[in-house]
């Protein structure tokens, strides 16, 4: 029960996540910054923020529903937390062991933290917090498709939908990321992956320049500062779930894995444009879907 | 007498005295279905029989009417309040007391006479009670008639074939491999009959027609509760007392085929609804689909994710309903572009909607979750058989984040969001009302928490030999690090100064615009979706009907009497 607790809040859970996470998203604003030639924060600008934030006044909006709009940020917290320590925690079971859920329990715990966005948006009251909700929650139907079909390529590789047995496959067999099929179902999984941290090109549920920062744009103050800290935590828990599922788990290799998953990801936001709501719709239902179906028949006939 | 016995009589002397005491027929009802509730209580013992009716329980229907019996009573205390203007009061309660009576014995018999009885028995019932609504529920109650009463004429047909296959009128005696032409026929028969009743595509078009027409505790309690629980309770018993169902074979990919369809088509019906208790009447369709998926696995895994499917769904769409009719109550329309921010009006009713929603999407740790869970289990091993599985799979998976989608809709466009005229002057609704679905959605949290210790151990594990269960959820853990999870963000709103929250208006742009001006009604969420280029045409297509059945079948019967007419006519011309 000791153990629990402290693996739940120190390490891998919330202290240690909270600090990986808001380190990477300092790499994030760094790396942007120098790609426009700008100098970029400090390390520390990140906790200092969150500091600032804490300090400030929390403001609910008018006639919103206020216990479900000051809730919601916490229950992505929550999720988020969760998918961390349980993904870290594989590590520390026997070989071929899995704690708490499998892959598709991942999958829609995943889901909790745009699920705070949406409902926490929709309790906001607000127009624009609406429609940001709204694609937030259209975002979701789009990256879902490819999504299932991506997680289904590994299932079907490794005949199994623990993550133990994930992991137990890619080490008696070579990561999944060295074949055509798992690197056509890495490729759509690093793309629904870009989707769910909200970066460019699919931001659209925030779009500052659209919809003034759409599903939090009524939040402040603590509430704020939750939600930037489920953003960053997830800025470590999604390339680490990408690293458990595809670059054959946590070894003495990961700083590398993740940092390269990151570079991905923060390549991919500076490289491209906003997409619009239909157009993101049609860019998974469309071509993402396509790479991730012709990885699942590469899985069929075996490459 | 056995108790058996009782719970089949006890409710219809109480219907019947409800009619010569029509002053007293709530309470009457209140009893009986309070009785009823007990009674499925001490039926959990074991296995029980009485021969009159060739009726035997065990675990599966007895926790079937446990829930049925359950959902009666809150669906009754639930009707004191919100019925008290209609005319027929006594006959209302008599007829849900019949169709109470009717699912015991559906439920429990053994036997086909017996069942094509009761089964008659409860469309009967629904007919009646659809009758009792509105304006628009003689059109309603007639479709749902006859729908159901082909249905039920073809499935007749099944078991006859059955009959002159095996020799064998009962449950549980024939082991039937669906491999020649004639077993094909009979079991596609019989499984129209469930399929009609459960709400199954394409005769599935009967349920938002009695949405539109009958009392809202009236789809609380049939469409969405027991004729849901005996139709696929029945789908059950066919695929696994009467046929073998194997992984893999035609059987099995028809099962597994019409539940996708089903999944998707209802979950995109729901997507585009304006009205709050259509959309929800499309869940009811798309829901079954699950159930059918699961059976039609021919897995263990599978086959307990669809029972489980089958309890959980009654719970969380009489919830919805019962709040449905709630809202309809105090604001005196169900369209969702006249609704917006009873949050903060009626919390009690919003709680429960939203647990319900949450767990019928399959959020985890809520019941639906695991439900749905099990079933992707059984598609995935069914992978072993079926070179279709990923279709299934994610027809399922993606079913789940569609309906997630519209509840978001729904959730958005009643509760949350701006308000509107209606419902600025709403209150909460009393306790009558507030209750049932509170309760059930309690129930939702109960079921997805103690999955494992509670729902499955009792009414669906019984019936398995072995279950293998390839997944790993610890519902338990996962829900104490959640609160762990909701605990700390607390601590971080604590060391902020939550405390000292002020209140201002919302801000769009600086501008004091008349809020009607730029409100979002949630009510064209998804027109995005809708104009998407194939989706578009399938919306355009299933708007002119083409996948109802009935409307199908009507149209063609038209046109045959308009030839009919025309050849009368040109003969007549002739002369």
């Amino acid at each position: 029960m000791l153990s629990l607790l402290f693996s739940y809040l120190i390490f891998p859970g919330f202290l240690f996540l909270a600090v990986v996470g808001l380190l990477a998203t300092w790499v994030d604003r760094k790396v942007t910054a120098r790609l426009q030639y700008r100098v970029g924060p400090p390390w520390f600008q990140p906790f200092a923020d969150l500091a600032k934030l804490l300090g400030k006044q929390t403001i609910v909006p008018e006639g919103g529903a206020k216990s479900v709009f000051l809730g919601a940020p916490l229950v992505g917290l929550a999720g988020a937390i969760l998918v961390g320590t349980l993904l870290w925690s594989i590590n520390a079971q026997p070989v071929g062991r899995t704690f708490v859920g499998d892959l598709i329990v991942v999958m829609y715990l995943l889901m909790l933290p745009s699920l705070a966005l949406i409902i926490g948006g929709s309790a906001s009251r607000n127009p624009l917090a609406a429609i940001g909700a709204s694609r937030e929650m259209k975002l979701i139907l789009a990256y879902e498709l490819p999504f299932i079909i991506s997680a289904a390529t590994v299932i079907y590789r490794a005949r199994s939908l623990q993550f133990g047995g994930i992991v137990a496959w890619q080490l008696a067999n070579g990561p999944f990321l060295w074949s055509l099929s798992g690197l056509c179902a890495f490729l759509a999984a690093l793309l629904v992956v870009q989707a769910k941290l909200g970066a460019v090109p699919f931001d659209l549920a925030e779009a500052e320049q659209e919809i003034a920062a759409g599903a939090i744009i009524e939040y402040s103050g603590p509430a704020l500062a939750a939600i930037r800290l489920t953003r960053a935590i997830l800025y470590f828990v999604l390339p680490l779930f990408l690293t458990v599922v595809w670059l054959g788990g946590i070894d003495a290799w990961f700083p590398l894995k993740y940092l390269g998953i990151l570079t991905l990801v923060i390549l991919i936001k500076n490289t491209n444009p906003r997409l619009r709501i239909d157009h993101a719709l049609r860019f998974f239902w469309g071509p993402v879907t396509l790479v991730a179906v012709a990885g699942f028949i590469l899985a069929v006939l075996g490459k | 007498m056995p108790l058996l016995a009782y719970i089949i009589i006890v409710p219809l002397i109480a219907a019947g005295l409800g009619l010569i005491f029509r002053r007293a027929a709530g309470a009457l009802a209140l009893a009986a279905a309070f009785f009823a509730l007990v009674a499925g209580c001490l039926l959990m013992g074991g296995r029980q029989a009485w021969p009159a009716f060739s009726l035997l329980a065990y675990s599966l229907n007895s926790g079937a009417y446990l829930i049925a019996a359950l959902i009666t009573l809150l669906t009754v205390i639930y009707s004191l309040k919100y019925l008290t203007q209609l005319k027929r009061l006594g006959e209302y309660y008599a007829y849900l007391l019949l169709a109470l009576a009717a699912t015991a014995g559906a439920l429990f018999t053994n036997e086909f006479l017996f069942l094509f009885l009761f089964w008659g028995l409860m469309g009967l019932a629904l007919y009646l009670l659809i009758g009792t609504g509105g304006e628009r529920a003689p059109a309603a109650a007639q479709k749902t008639l006859i729908i159901l009463g082909g249905s039920d004429l073809l499935m007749a047909l099944g078991a006859g074939l059955v009959w002159s296959l095996t020799g064998s009128m009962e449950f549980g005696g024939t082991a039937l491999p669906v491999n020649t032409p004639l077993t094909l026929a009979a079991f596609l028969l019989l499984l129209t009959g469930a399929f009609a009743k459960a709400g199954v595509m394409p005769l599935h078009s009967w349920i938002p027609a009695a949405a539109e027409g009958a009392p809202t505790p009236v789809m609380a309690l049939l469409p969405a509760a027991l004729d849901k629980l005996v139709g696929v309770y029945l789908i059950a018993r066919i695929s696994l007392d009467i046929f073998m169902i194997q992984p893999g074979s035609l059987a099995s990919l028809i099962l597994l085929a019409l539940g996708s369809f089903t999944i998707m088509a209802g979950v995109l019906g729901a997507l585009l609804q304006h009205d709050l208790k259509k959309l929800l009447s499309f869940h009811a369709v798309s829901q079954v689909g699950y159930m059918v998926v699961g059976i039609g696995t021919g897995l263990p895994v599978g086959l307990a994710g669809a029972l489980f499917h089958l309890f959980n769904n009654a719970i969380y769409k009489s919830a919805l309903f019962f709040c449905a009719g709630s809202i309809e109550h105090r604001t005196g329309t169900t369209e969702l572009k006249k609704l917006g921010g009873l949050a903060g009006k009626m919390p009690l009713t919003f709680a429960a909607a939203l647990i319900a929603a949450l767990a019928i999407s399959g959020v985890p740790p809520l019941n639906g979750f695991v439900s749905k869970w099990l079933i992707y289990q059984g598609l995935i091993e069914v992978g072993q058989f079926d070179r279709f599985w990923l279709v299934w799979l994610t027809a399922a998976m993606l079913g789940s984040a569609f309906t997630l989608a519209s509840f978001v809709k729904l959730l958005h466009a009643a509760f949350l969001g701006q308000w509107s005229e209606n419902t600025a002057k709403a209150r909460e609704v009393s306790w009558p009302m507030w209750f049932p679905p509170l309760f059930l959605a309690g129930l939702c949290v109960v079921f997805g928490l103690f999955a494992y210790q509670l729902p499955l151990r009792y009414f669906i594990l019984p019936v398995f030999i072995r279950l293998v269960v390839p997944g790993v959820w610890d519902p338990g853990l996962a829900t104490i690090m959640l609160f762990g999870g909701l605990l700390l963000g607390l601590l971080l709103y604590l060391l902020g100064n939550v405390r000292q929250t002020v209140t201002r208006p919302a801000f769009y742009g600086g501008e004091e615009l008349p809020e009607e001006t730029i409100k979002v009604t949630g009510d064209d969420f998804y027109d995005t979706v809708k104009r998407l280029a194939p989706l578009g045409l399938i919306f355009r297509v299933a708007e002119r009907k083409v996948f109802d059945l009935y409307e199908q079948l009507k149209l063609a019967l038209d046109s045959l009497a308009d030839l009919a007419s025309r050849i009368e006519g040109a003969i007549w011309r002739s002369f």
